[in-house]
């Protein structure tokens, strides 16, 4: 009897949060806002501010894949607990971020210390820098000003930035990344939709793994089994779920129907 | 039910984000002048703008750049960001340029609201708004299922929702997944009490689009109707 009282009882709450998450808009992000993340495992605990990591900097010059599947980092922020210790010894962000690598003629700074002077402490607030009114070396205006424009998200078409060879972000690291040959691509397929008279879904692998290699997706997010195996909805999408996991904070967002429904319908 | 403006004050607002740290007199923003020219998706998907007064922060700097309000309003498209027409805007004067309102007499009529049908005005190309800023606007979705939807009281007939009508001035994302999640089987959620607070179709047609006093406009067989 009490058992079904407690499922009850749980039913309804999480009835009402979903319910809770719809009905009004939300704020729309800035675009240099988009993609942001606050990580905040153990900032303050050390007496540090939470680190802003904005993904637009970054997924300028180096691929999805490189950090998030050579490097390790989760698609959720907060989910991979970094730790100071971590990156020192070369993990996360200390993969780069070591005081030696170099990105063109750029030497990457490095990331946390033990010990700390005046100087160190500027160190750190180029990172640790939510809240704190911190100069960055880049400006989201000046440096996406000439990349081609989107609707949505950083208001940038990052996959024409790449076409156009405006960023050519970095694939590989040495001593972390291990080259393999490349599996073949398939080509572009349409994914039905549900709903009669919703466009279908072009999907293209060729974009997709461009950023993302086959292992961002596969087989975690989808299964990749067979085509059609992994059955989801909007619903689920929208839930952060499948597409998703990168489509509703980082890559170009949902709200961008068209872009994804974009077969003519017969 | 809200009380409800004069026509000409319907859908008019003040934006007043920096009344009380700044000089500037509050910004006003009439609806029923801009919708005319532009559909609802040209200012609150390509532009941004929010679906509340106040909460977008729009600035002098943004404007100048050509964003927000600058989109139009740069000194080609229409009067700019120059000291001489600051007045044409920051007045704090809620029916500012209500002597144009008689320019939408003519116009199929309704009971509330502005007493203009836009949605038919705009079947009948009464009005012909931009749908899009952009010279490379995206396809449309050509999606155009009526849903009905059941009502809570048994008394009350349910509600019809055409999405066409809404497409006309909306794109998808406009309400999806925010205002309402493409869940099914779920009317319960967005019962009228939820609606009148300003949430689901509340979000438009309580300031903006018809208002909700006009219950035969969603409820075509409800009865008891003034």
């Amino acid at each position: 009897m009490k058992k079904w009282l407690v499922v009850a009882l749980l039913v309804s709450v999480f009835a009402n949060f979903a319910h809770a998450q719809t009905g009004t808009k939300k704020r729309r992000p800035l675009p240099y806002e988009y993609g942001g993340v606050v990580i905040k495992n153990f900032s303050q605990g050390a007496g540090l501010a939470p680190v802003q990591f904005d993904h637009w900097l970054h997924r300028a010059k180096y691929t999805c894949r490189l950090c998030h599947v050579d490097i390790g980092f989760g698609m959720k922020a907060n989910a991979t607990g970094i730790k100071a210790a971590d990156n020192m010894k070369g993990y996360y962000c200390g993969a780069c971020h070591n005081g030696k690598m170099t990105h063109g003629d750029r030497k990457i700074f490095a990331a946390c210390a033990t010990k700390s002077n005046g100087q160190d402490m500027k160190r750190c607030s180029r990172c640790h820098s939510k809240g704190e009114n911190v100069k960055m070396d880049y400006d989201f205006a000046s440096f996406t000003e000439k990349f081609p424009k989107e609707r949505f998200g950083n208001g940038v078409d990052w996959e024409k930035a790449e076409e156009r060879g405006l960023i050519q972000p970095v694939d590989s690291i040495e001593g972390i990344s291990i080259k393999r040959p490349a599996l073949g691509v398939q080509k572009d397929f349409a994914i039905g939709t549900k709903v009669e008279t919703m466009p279908e879904i072009i999907f293209s692998h060729k974009k997709h793994t461009l950023w993302n290699g086959c292992e961002l997706c596969h087989p975690e997010i989808f299964a990749g089994i067979k085509k059609g195996s992994t059955k989801y909805t909007m619903v689920e999408i929208f839930d952060g779920k499948f597409c998703g996991a990168c489509h509703l904070t980082v890559a170009f967002p949902t709200t961008d129907c068209q872009r994804c429904h974009s077969k003519p319908v017969r | 039910m809200p009380p409800e403006p004069p026509p000409e004050l319907y859908g008019n607002l003040l934006i007043r984000r920096t009344w009380g740290t700044s000089r500037v007199r509050p910004a006003t923003f009439s609806h029923w002048s801009h919708r005319r020219k532009y559909t609802c998706r040209v200012c609150h998907s390509e532009l941004g703008f929010a679906f509340r007064a106040d909460a977008t922060e729009i600035t002098e700097a943004e404007n100048k750049a050509g964003k927000y309000c600058g989109a139009c309003h740069n000194g080609r498209t229409v009067f700019g960001h120059e000291e001489e027409h600051c007045a044409k805007c920051h007045n704090g004067n809620l029916g500012y340029g209500k002597e144009k309102f008689s320019e939408l007499i003519g116009l199929p009529a309704t009971k509330s609201g502005n007493r203009v049908d836009w949605g038919r005005a705009l079947e009948e190309k009464r009005i012909t708004p931009a749908a899009s800023l952009s010279a490379e606007p995206p396809s449309d979705i050509a999606y155009d299922k009526t849903l009905t939807l059941t009502a809570e009281w048994a008394f009350v007939p349910p509600a019809i929702f055409p999405h066409k009508k809404h497409t006309d001035w909306l794109e998808c994302g406009n309400c999806h997944p925010e205002i309402f999640n493409v869940r099914k089987k779920g009317t319960k959620q967005f019962e009228m009490t939820r609606i009148l607070k300003g949430e689901f179709c509340g979000v438009c047609h309580l300031s903006v689009a018809f208002p909700i006093s006009d219950c035969k406009r969603c409820h075509p067989s409800i009865k008891r109707y003034q």
